[in-house]
């Protein structure tokens, strides 16, 4: 079949059809779906679906040969994604996992934040490339609520945003930064930990800022904005006691460390590329926001609002987001119907911030808990970036990715990380994702004990480190010693006698 | 500058110990290159005593590399396929290629007090050394004295026929009471230096007085009578092909073999006349000589009475042709002497039996012709005029090095050989006729031990070496076996060896099988066998402490076979011929 016949046939129900039975991800997503869904939606589900996706399919290619003006959704072709346009560049990638080690407790103890920076084209392997990896021992932290599920994500949201930021600082000429992840995650699920100490803070600054100076700095810089504009506003009452025990709200910490980030980019000439990459997204944001919005607007227009009613025989299917709850429909099963091989979606302002409001905090060995107001943290002086994604598919066989950048950067991010994104990505195409963050990720990746080939590179890594004193802290080379040995017979860990 | 014994060991510094280690084996990371496959390394370690309080004791393991793993986990397969697909550099891209993490598996070999072992005796580690530790690369006499082991109580014993590969200045001796008393296996494809391992090993025995009797198919023997020191020891045979000491049926099989099938009537005689000239020709000297004039006379040939009567083929042919001669003429007179000199009195035969047997004594000369053919390359690849002994005991000398050369025969006539003189001495061994003990060489010795027995020859010859290999040791007859074909060898014979010289080997059946058959030898050094160059090999077994990866030591001996360069000897040739032609 020629270029042309196919295009013709993906706007046939047929077409569609086959694109989807080809898909297999997709396939297997809409199966699962039609079993969720209400019984009444059913047994045409697949059907339904693949008249939908048609008509969408027409409408948005009406649009691009100019015969409407409002269409659902905008596509852009990934251009100039070849590796010789993108010679000499330095890129990093970052990754934080969470470690389970087997010990008694099955709470995690461990975290991993891996880095891997290179430059593409160069050949001398000792320029090439740099590693990083930083531990830190959750056990070890004052503050957080080690109770709560999400403590070991607020750790590593903050450790993998040091990374970033020690990254750019080490690297002049950091032309890509990117993390393995959502840039900025919906922060508002986060909010009430308890402040971090700041024997905290220094725990983590240890790990990212060879220059002891730069972290004091950073760490200084916070509290006197904390004293002046962020405690007053979240903590009225206590904004005082708040900056005399110099305790680092996580929330507002981890935003201002966000602010420092932009900011150190600004500076830059080129500023560099800073984006998220998210792998098997849930969200249905760009569904509801933009595409669905769209579709029910000129449905509306056209006086055919009952149109997805009539479809499925229902009354309730009123909203996109009546249509999403009741269909189960995500931005990535849409969007790997509407988007080819090559192509990402129209960028959109992603709202991050939603769930910020207020909650209960507790000081670090404290009872007592106080009201705090996260409210502040919104965009703005001291608040979090906004967030501007779209999303890449980047082969048939996988699901796109959605790519995240600062709005704040300038509207050539989200352009230049899709470029990037897929051309990383086309390297692992049964995978879709970035090689380097794949790479970054085996690094930090905490591996099945004693078992997989990971696990060895750990070991040999940290069996060097500590064999070079590199690691110097006693209970954290206990640790470490521990965790890279353990076996069924711990014999090693005996307390001695 | 003096260094420190620290900063010495620091310099020899090649991995720490990483991942589980147990008492029989840990993994280091190493750094590239530092380190290969069969070096010897050394960790230091305490060993804490659950028991009691006394300071923890001092110890060094000993390992050694097995084998080395090179892994770039970092780098996707996936990955390598697009490049591939896209002829896209991978320098280009954002791929780690920088990562390569080595890793050694290392075998404990045992442990010793870290102030020095005296007995050289290595203890066994019941207790793993510790992840984190460093390993390093012992020194030149250290290794010696632990690759020696309890040897060096026995200097006496010890063969020094190798250095170990990796380290070139450590000299590797072997226990020679394990070789004479337990056999040893030489095995490799050929041209790896077997002959010359097996050269070495003689030279060093030979030195030690020991007797020994090589079985040269080959004449990669020839040369150790070139050697100053064993000038005088070696003794070098030509084999002749005992006839009448065969059973009817082998010379049946040899005529047979050398010449063409014996028709039935020739076949149903042949037990007569055979016996018959066996006893004709047994008679005492004067009497001898009486029965060849008459042969000589009865037949019109003179050369009978010239050369006088040998007990071969030629006889036997002359022999058979009298009686042929005399049944068909009728002739009572000649008929009563046949009868009378052979005892047989079925040999008195009628004109028509005479008649059908006419052609018999033809075929018996030819293959008496091809049968002297052998034996004079046999001669001649020897550089050898004294025939085997009629007393096969006389082999074996104190000091002496008898080569039986077996060159120019075909294998069955060199299983023969072989065997009547191996089971004679051992023989006269089991009844205490001979004193001294012997070591047997076999070159070649899927010949004389094959898996499959397909002529009764090998049949025979089989036998023996397996008894030999079996209950040689309460006789003191040891073995060495070399053979380029290990695979072809009979399992029961090669697994009683004790030692084992495994060289250069490419054939995936025979490393197979010799992974099999030798349980001393570990999967990973059978996997290097292919990469092990000319005269590299691992010593395994009795003869040493441990396996070793060692470069055997030449021999100073030369064989006959050594290859020379057939442009520059055709060259030799021709300009000795000019030569020759001028004068
Ligand atoms: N230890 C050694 N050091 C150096 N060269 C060697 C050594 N051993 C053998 N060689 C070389 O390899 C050649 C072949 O050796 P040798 O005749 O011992 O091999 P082989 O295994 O007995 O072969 P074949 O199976 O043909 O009898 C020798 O002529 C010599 O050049
Ligand atoms: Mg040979």
């Amino acid at each position: 079949m020629n270029q042309e016949n196919a295009q013709e046939r993906r706007l046939t129900e047929d077409g569609v059809r086959e694109d989807l039975q080809r898909q297999p991800h997709l396939f297997v997503k809409l199966a699962e779906n039609a079993l969720a869904v209400a019984e009444s939606l059913r047994n045409n589900y697949f059907k339904n679906t693949t008249h939908f996706v048609t008509a969408l399919r027409k409408a948005m290619q009406a649009a691009s040969q100019g015969k409407r003006s409002d269409p659902p959704l905008t596509v852009c072709k990934i251009d100039g994604a070849d590796w010789a346009t993108f010679q000499g560049e330095v890129v990093t990638f970052i990754d934080g996992g969470v470690g389970r080690v087997q010990i008694s407790s099955q709470a995690p103890i461990l975290l991993r934040v891996g880095s891997y920076c290179v430059r593409t084209g160069e050949r001398r392997l000792a320029e090439r490339e740099r590693f990083g990896y930083y531990p830190v021992i959750l056990g070890d932290l004052e503050g957080g609520n080690k109770e709560r599920k999400d403590f070991p994500d607020i750790v590593r949201i903050t450790a993998e945003l040091l990374g970033g930021l020690s990254a750019l600082e080490r690297t002049p000429d950091l032309r890509v930064l990117m993390f393995h992840g959502p840039l900025v995650y919906l922060m508002g699920g986060y909010a009430g930990h308890t402040p971090f100490s700041e024997r905290d803070i220094d725990l983590f600054l240890h790990q990212y800022q060879p220059v002891a100076e730069l972290g004091r700095q950073l760490k200084e810089d916070f509290l006197h904005e904390a004293q002046l504009d962020i405690y007053p506003r979240m903590v009225p009452e206590s904004a005082d006691e708040w900056v005399k025990r110099r305790v680092f709200e996580p929330l507002s910490w981890i935003a201002y460390l966000y602010r420092r980030l932009i900011r150190e980019a600004h500076q830059r000439k080129p500023v560099p590329i800073i984006a998220g990459v998210v792998e098997r997204g849930e969200l249905r944001e760009f569904s509801e926001k933009v595409l669905l919005e769209r579709v029910f607007r000129g449905l509306r227009v056209k006086g055919n609002a009952d149109y997805f009613n009539q479809m499925y025989g229902r009354s309730d299917l009123t909203s996109p987001k009546a249509l999403l709850d009741r269909l189960g429909y995500t931005d990535t099963l849409l969007l790997s119907m509407l988007l080819q091989p090559g192509e990402f979606s129209e960028p959109w302002e992603i709202g991050k911030y939603d769930g910020l409001s207020q909650g209960n905090v507790s000081l670090p060995g404290e009872a007592r808990t106080g009201i705090v107001d996260f409210a502040p943290l919104k965009p703005g002086k001291i608040g979090f970036p906004r967030i501007c994604g779209c999303y890449v598919h980047v082969s048939e066989t996988t699901e796109p990715v959605r790519v995240e950048v600062f709005s704040e950067l300038g509207p050539e991010q989200i352009v230049e990380a899709a470029r990037r994104t897929y051309l990383y990505a086309r390297l692992l195409p049964g995978y879709g994702f970035p090689v380097g963050l794949d790479i970054a990720d085996k690094y930090a990746h905490v591996p099945a004990w004693l078992t997989d080939a990971y696990s060895k590179l750990i070991q040999y890594h940290l069996g060097v480190s500590l064999q070079r004193g590199e690691i110097s802290d006693a209970e954290m080379r206990r640790v470490l010693v521990q965790a890279i040995y353990m076996t069924h017979r711990d014999w090693l860990f005996r307390p001695k006698t | 500058m003096a260094t420190t014994p620290d900063q010495q060991k620091s310099k020899r510094y090649v991995g720490t110990l990483v991942g589980q280690s147990t008492s029989q084996e840990f993994r280091l990371a190493v750094a590239h290159e530092t380190i290969r496959e069969q070096d010897i390394i050394a960790v230091d370690a305490e060993l804490r005593r659950p028991e009691d309080n006394t300071a923890p004791e001092k110890i060094r393991v000993w390992a050694k590399v097995q084998r080395i793993e090179r892994l770039n986990p970092l780098f996707p397969a996936e990955a390598g396929h697009e490049l591939a697909a896209t002829h896209t550099d991978p320098f280009e891209t954002v791929l780690s290629l920088s990562r390569e993490m080595v890793t050694a598996v290392c075998q404990v070999l045992g442990a010793e007090p870290l102030a020095g072992s005296a007995k050289g005796k290595l203890d066994h580690v019941r207790y793993p050394p510790q992840p984190a530790s460093s390993a390093y690369r012992p020194d030149s006499k250290d290794i010696a004295r632990v690759v020696l082991g309890e040897l060096q109580q026995k200097e006496k014993r010890g063969l020094d026929i190798a250095t170990l590969s990796n380290r070139p200045e450590v000299d590797v001796k072997v226990d020679g009471h394990a070789i004479v008393t337990r056999h040893l296996a030489i095995l490799a494809m050929t041209g790896a230096g077997k002959s010359w391992a097996a050269r070495r090993i003689i030279e060093q025995l030979a030195a030690k007085n020991y007797p020994i009797v090589i079985f040269d198919p080959h004449g990669d023997y020839t040369g150790l009578a070139n050697v100053p020191s064993l000038k005088e020891r070696v003794r070098r045979y030509y084999a002749q092909f005992p006839v009448f000491e065969q059973a009817p049926e082998t010379v049946v099989a040899v005529v047979e073999g050398l010449g063409w099938n014996l028709a039935n009537t020739h076949r149903s005689m042949f037990d007569d006349f055979f016996q018959g000239a066996n006893a004709f020709i047994s008679g005492a000297p004067e009497e001898l000589k009486k029965r060849t004039n008459w042969l000589s006379n009865y037949l019109g040939n003179e050369k009978i009475a010239y050369y006088g009567l040998k007990p071969n083929l030629f006889f036997l042919a002359d022999f058979v042709q009298a009686v042929v001669q005399a049944g068909g003429r009728e002739d009572g007179d000649a008929l009563n002497q046949i009868v009378e000199w052979s005892g047989r009195e079925q040999l008195r035969i009628k004109r028509q039996v005479a008649g059908w047997l006419e052609g018999l004594p033809n075929n018996l000369r030819v293959a008496a012709k091809r049968l002297r053919q052998m034996e004079e390359i046999s001669k001649r690849v020897a550089q050898a005029s004294e025939p085997l002994p009629l007393d096969r005991t006389q082999l074996v000398r104190y000091g002496g090095i008898s080569v039986v050369a077996l060159a120019g025969y075909t294998g069955d006539f060199q299983a023969t050989i072989y065997s009547l003189v191996a089971d004679e001495i051992f023989t006269a061994r089991v009844s205490d006729n001979l004193r001294l003990p012997v070591l047997f060489l076999l070159e070649e010795a899927h010949n004389f031990a094959p898996a499959r027995a397909e002529m009764a020859a090998e049949q025979r010859s089989i036998t023996t070496t397996r008894q030999i290999a079996q209950e040689g040791r309460k006789f003191g007859v040891g073995l060495i076996l070399i053979s380029q074909r290990p695979s072809r060898l009979d399992e029961t014979t090669l697994s009683q060896c004790n030692s084992y010289i495994i060289m250069r080997m490419v054939n995936p059946a025979d490393q197979n099988y010799v992974r099999r058959v030798i349980e001393t030898l570990g999967e990973d050094e059978a996997r290097i066998l292919p990469d092990l160059d000319v005269g590299e090999a691992i010593l395994s077994g009795q003869l040493i402490n441990f396996p070793v990866l060692v470069r055997m030591k030449p021999p100073e001996s030369k064989g006959e076979r050594e290859e020379r360069d057939a442009f520059e000897s055709l060259e030799e040739i021709q300009a000795s011929l000019t030569n020759a032609a001028r004068r």
